[in-house]
């Protein structure tokens, strides 16, 4: 692989790895909310969102016993 | 369905595509910013699209879902072209021209696989899955060009003002996003992001339509003398 190759590679990918942690600490809290640039046409609703009750934490949080794992059946 | 005043932010957004366009033709640079024009002409075809199929079906049907994210990556890989044009453009004296191309065609790859990567677990609508996390996932390496971008214009002093100011734009928009999709996320109930996010989807056309009408391609910035300082 020549140099110049390697370099372009390189730049790629450090800059993938500079968005995608750029993405994680920007979407640290993410609730759902969906980040749509183009236009300014109205964003569709996500799904279960009827309503503005307050959204119930994922996970039941019930006691300290711990969490099993997903697909433990 | 949204009400009139996002009806009338959407209706001025797609006036001011088609204006970009209008006024690159009358001042000679569609074929110049090429990628650029497209992309709004794009956006303005599927502002067209995306309110017929909302009309037709509703803001909650799943045809005006798919029809918006579908083309919302298609708008999204228009852009991410557009900024490479920019470099292009910023890069056009040293002849790297094939070198910016490849690193720009591996970082779409590279972002494509990553985007399969993270929903390849996913069982079914893996395609709208992977379209969906796609558009994000290239906002955000789009969001790092146009630093990266704006950081070689400084270096390189580049002083062509039609140019900068379409970067700059560019990174004023992408950053308004960031920073509002953060919000966004910190305060999920604030009805405000209803329409300060259509409203940015107005800002940037207007800017680039400005940069077209007023700006001369030839026109120069002076640029700022270094203050040296004797230590």
């Amino acid at each position: 692989m020549s140099r110049k190759l390697t370099s372009s590679l390189f730049l790629a990918m450090l800059v993938l790895a500079g968005a995608m942690s750029l993405k994680t600490v920007v979407a640290a809290q993410n609730n759902g909310a969906v980040m749509m640039a183009n236009g300014s046409a109205p964003v569709p609703p996500p799904n279960g969102r009827n309503g503005s009750a307050p959204v119930p934490p994922p996970n039941a949080w019930n006691g300290s016993a711990p969490v099993p794992p997903p697909n433990a059946r | 369905m949204p009400d009139s005043i996002g009806y009338t932010i959407w209706f001025l957004g797609a006036i001011l595509e088609v204006s970009v366009v209008v006024c690159a033709l009358a001042k000679d640079a569609f074929r110049r910013y090429l990628c650029l024009n497209l992309y709004m002409l794009f956006s303005f075809l599927l502002s067209a699209g995306r309110f017929y199929v909302l009309a037709q079906f509703g803001l909650r049907s799943s045809q005006y879902k798919y029809f918006y994210y579908y083309s919302d990556a298609v708008l999204t890989i228009f852009l991410y072209l557009a900024l490479i044009t920019l470099y292009l453009h910023v890069f056009d004296e040293m002849k790297v021209e094939k070198y910016v191309r490849l690193t720009a065609v591996l970082l779409l790859a590279g972002t494509a696989l990553f985007s399969y990567g993270v929903v390849q677990q996913s069982q079914n609508k893996m395609l709208t899955g992977f379209v969906y996390e796609l558009s994000q996932n290239l906002y955000f390496v789009g969001l790092v060009l146009t630093y990266i971008l704006w950081g070689t214009i400084l270096k390189l002093r580049e002083s062509r003002t039609q140019l900068i100011q379409l970067v700059l734009s560019l990174g004023a928009y992408f950053s308004a996003f960031a920073a509002t999709f953060a919000l966004q996320n910190m305060f999920p109930h604030l009805e405000f992001f209803t329409y300060i996010l259509p409203v940015f989807g107005c800002l940037l056309p207007l800017a680039w339509a400005y940069a077209f009408l007023r700006l001369s391609p030839d026109a120069r910035m002076a640029t700022a003398r270094l203050a040296v300082v004797q230590r």
